[in-house]
């Protein structure tokens, strides 16, 4: 990128991320820590957020660890081993990236209770599912379809030429992937790491349900509003969030050093990778079996409820439920969410990318805080990013935001930024400047080059952003349930009801036509893109 | 991925589509409650006109039956709900709006929930005509918040698990909670999440005369009784029907629901018990002349029909002495009540909270 005066487009094209980003991220999150009261620093010296905030730590380090682990093994799997069964695995982990709240993370408890079927009906265990041990695992196996998609992305991406040229020298299998694939995979790892330890931060849901007395640092937030009314505390508790998200950053940007994975260069590639041991296939094979078959397990019960009359109570057949959340306003509800997803993902994957590029390319000042910025939503739990939004929003000449959608739209987009933007930022690590300084040398300006040579090499990178904001944006409930009005009530919000209700065939009808609709959609993409973009982000 | 499977997932999607956008319309409004709402209509000669929006804390199929009869007693007036079956979170919405106000009226919840808005100057004041027909310690005085439904706690027990482990022996006092055979098979809801945990610890205050430290001291024996504290009072249910514990202090109201689902769990109501006054209240700052709609609704809402209505569809019982229980519910002339003091149990929520906190080590 040359100096942003002589590429006007480029300035211009910053100044709208900048006033984007200030508008919809930073000025919302602003008016949430800055809330009126002067319990801030009281609360802070109060200490009572010690244990929450080392629980969370505690979690943070076991989620991340497991989660990543998977994932990585999950896109090792998918991108390098010619195991069976990929297309349906590709499916099955992308399952965990659509639950929305309370319902899936009760189908554990139903199963993996004290009274659990299967702890205790299969196993006779009354172990408890409550507590640490219950967090860890339902965060693990609902975070690591976002480290497979970003480490799927790069892995599929790097160049096999180097690890055929490891091969030829003489290297064997474990020492071309300790030497070779690892250390290519780090933008993708990095970036995975990073992601799913402020997600798992962040999640309030998981530990909501299967946390017992365990608290974090977000559902700590939400007793002291729930409980106390006390916003000013649960802003500080977000700050605290935020915070912890900063020191993850930084500790990332130091890690990386200025190292380069560039592994995309100007000449083509068509080289095969080279083959894996027939034993790692195999075990890949049983490690993603094992994974899947518990996912299946957990959705299948859903499936199972929500065509039954009262679950697990009396198990008769019935279609009522499915008629009853397609009728009224429940049907509304369904369309809503499909329309915000879509319009969300829509823009918020080309967005993530376009800052991406910017800030990855760019050498003007300033980079790191927007780069920073641009991660930043991901901590913000859900309810303190809606909540945000009212009290920025909220205003009488804004009333025609509220009532079309927009702001729930708007929500979801900068809500949903981070993912899109560090599978932008991995990927284009990966790219060798020389190719946009070959289209530049050939008259191109920067951002021709950027849509010309860029973009179609990171269509990967765009997928993930896509299909990450449009699997959040329907599952979420807290961003939505501050700024959903009658007549743009999404989902989520309609499960909530039925929970509440008592409904339990009704929200789990409502969950799996949720579910239904948003692979439904993005089977549609697929097929749209000509089978290019692929469910799980991996090209095998 | 294979192309079948593609075009499978495609035709699927396109279903749904269709089906969804078929379903675009409005509810169609029951018109099981309409008969007699009919009557009351004639009976209001003063035509009201205007929409409210409503935030309505109610279960949905009482919001669907309940405002379909409004609206036939009142055809002149729109309504438009948004429902949140959570009162908490509407109570921290209505806060959170306070620059450009977006409710009319907010209904449903306890009074809990209404009476900090009121403090806050968040709630029109209004005494309603009809509101001579409830008893002064169900409404609040200036008419910040009308209430017109109760709710008794009691105790939900699984059957089998009963029988079996401690014995078939229902609580017939808070203190049979503390025998050892319950040890870690009770749940509660969440005191500091949800309005029923709240007023269990209150109720227990009540219980010995407001000597806090005694009933501290009792909620610090229970806990050692109590597995896990719940985030939703209806969370807590489902737990006890599918018998991942045994027993758990909650609302009678929905414990008969759910028994009778099927599920296999029965009710006991102990001795010295507390009740919720559901409340109703106006939102201040909405626009003017939907105010005299909304009148209307805190009107109506009072009324003997919508008592009886309410009753009828969520086993809840009314602030109406003319108003039957439902059939197997507890009323409060039924059941052996405590003294309960709600305006200095509202007061004294979040000191109380945090010595129960302090006290139990949470």
């Amino acid at each position: 990128m040359r100096s942003l005066q002589r590429e006007p487009g480029v300035l211009l094209a910053l100044l709208a991320v900048v006033a984007l980003v200030a508008i919809f991220i930073v000025y919302p999150q602003v008016r949430v820590v800055v809330t009126p009261g002067g319990s801030y620093t009281e609360f802070l010296a109060g200490g009572t957020w010690m244990k929450p905030f080392v629980n969370s730590l505690q979690v943070m380090a076991l989620s991340t660890v497991s989660a990543v682990f998977l994932g990585f093994v999950f896109a090792y799997a998918m991108v390098y081993t010619d195991m069976r069964w990929k297309p349906l695995f590709k499916v099955i982990g992308i399952l965990p990236l659509l639950s929305p709240p309370f319902v899936v993370a009760a189908s554990y408890l139903l199963l993996f209770g004290p009274r659990g079927m299967i702890t205790y009906g299969v196993f006779g265990q009354t172990i408890s599912i409550f507590g640490l041990g219950g967090i860890w695992g339902v965060q693990t196996i609902a975070f690591f379809p976002f480290a497979y998609q970003l480490i799927a992305d790069v892995l599929s991406r790097s160049d096999a030429r180097m690890e055929q040229a490891a091969r030829n020298l003489g290297a064997g299998p474990w020492t071309v992937f300790r030497t070779v694939t690892l250390p290519l995979s780090r933008p993708g790892l990095g970036a995975a790491i990073l992601t799913t330890a402020i997600y798992v931060l962040e999640d309030f849901g998981n530990p909501w349900v299967v946390g017992g007395q365990f608290t974090v640092l977000p559902t700590q937030a939400y007793s002291l509003i729930s409980g106390f009314g006390d916003f000013t505390s649960a802003a500080a508790v977000s700050t605290i969030l935020l915070a912890l998200a900063l020191v993850l950053y930084v500790a990332k940007v130091r890690l990386d050093g200025g190292r380069s994975f560039v592994t995309v260069s100007g000449r083509a590639s068509s080289m095969p990778r080279p083959p894996v041991p027939g034993w790692l296939s195999s075990a890949c094979f049983a490690a993603c079996s094992v994974l899947c078959g518990m996912i299946v397990l957990v959705y299948g019960s859903l499936v199972v409820s929500a065509f039954t009359l009262t679950f697990p109570v009396n198990t008769t057949f019935t279609t009522s439920h499915f008629a009853f959340i397609f009728s009224g306003a429940n049907g509304v509800a369904l369309r809503n969410t499909l329309v915000y997803g879509l319009a969300a993902a829509t823009f918020s994957a080309p967005f993530a990318l376009l800052a991406g590029w910017l800030v990855q390319r760019g050498t003007w000042r300033g980079r790191g805080l927007l780069d920073l910025l641009l991660i930043m939503p991901a901590a913000v739990p859900g309810l303190f990013f809606g909540v945000g939004y009212v009290l920025a929003f909220n205003e009488r000449w804004l009333d025609w935001l509220s009532s079309g959608g927009l702001l729930i739209i708007l929500a979801m987009i900068f809500w949903n930024v981070p993912v899109g933007y560090q599978a932008a930022v991995a990927g284009l690590r990966q790219v060798d400047r020389s190719m946009d300084e070959a289209a530049r040398s050939l008259g191109a300006s920067s951002l021709r080059g950027f849509r010309d040579v860029l973009l179609p090499m990171l269509g990967s990178s765009l997928r993930v952003g896509f299909i990450t904001t449009f699997v959040r944006a329907v599952t979420t409930l807290s961003v939505v349930i501050f700024l959903f009005t009658s007549g743009t009530t999404v989902a989520t919000i309609r499960i909530f009801q039925l929970v509440n209700d008592l409904d339990w065939g009704g929200a789990t009808a409502f969950t799996v036509a949720d579910i239904g609709m948003a692979m439904a959609a993005l089977g549609i993409i697929a097929v749209l893109a000509r089978g290019r973009v692929a469910l799980g982000g991996a090209r095998a | 991925m294979t192309s079948l499977l593609d075009r499978r997932t495609f035709l699927k999607g396109l279903g749904i589509v269709t089906v969804a956008a078929a379903c675009g319309g409005a509810a169609t409004p029951s018109p099981s409650a309409s008969a007699t709402a009919v009557a009351t209509a004639a009976k209001t000669a003063a035509p009201v006109t205007g929409t409210i929006s409503v935030y309505s804390a109610l279960n949905q199929s009482t919001n669907d039956q309940f405002f379909a009869a409004f609206k036939a007693a009142y055809p002149g007036v729109n309504v438009d709900v948004l429902p949140l079956a959570a009162a908490g979170e509407l109570q921290t919405r209505i806060t959170a709006e306070k620059a450009n106000p977006k409710a009319d009226i907010f209904i449903g919840g306890s009074s809990e929930f209404h009476d900090p808005l009121g403090k806050q100057g968040l709630l029109e004041a209004y005494i309603s005509p009809n509101a001579k027909d409830i008893a002064a310690q169900f409404k609040e005085p200036t008419g910040l918040w009308t209430g017109w439904y109760t709710g008794i706690f009691g105790f939900i027990s699984n059957n089998d698990r009963l029988t079996k482990e401690i014995g078939g022996k229902k609580p017939a006092t808070w203190d049979d909670l503390l025998d050892p055979a319950w040890k870690q098979k009770l749940v509660l809801p969440s005191p500091l999440l949800t309005g029923g945990g709240y007023i269990f610890i209150a109720t227990q205050i009540f219980r010995f005369n407001k000597d806090e430290d005694r009933a501290m001291a009792y909620m610090k024996s229970l806990h050692a009784n109590i597995a896990q504290y719940i985030p939703t009072s209806p969370g807590a249910l489902t737990l006890i029907d599918q018998g991942q514990f045994v027993g758990c202090p909650n609302w009678s109201h929905d414990i008969l629901t759910e028994k009778g689902k099927g599920n296999p769990v029965d009710l006991t109501v102990p001795s010295d018990t507390g009740f919720e006054v559901g409340a109703i209240s106006i939102v201040k700052g909405g626009k003017s002349e939907n105010l005299a709609a909304a009148k209307a609704l805190v009107d109506w809402s009072i009324t003997k029909e919508a008592g009886d209505l309410n009753v009828k569809l969520s086993n809840r019982g009314s602030t109406r002495t003319d108003v039957a229980s439902a059939p197997g519910a507890p009323s409060l002339t039924s059941v052996k009540l405590v003294n309960y003091d709600r305006q200095w149990a509202t007061d004294n929520k979040t000191r109380l909270l945090q010595k129960w906190q302090s006290t139990v080590g949470l």
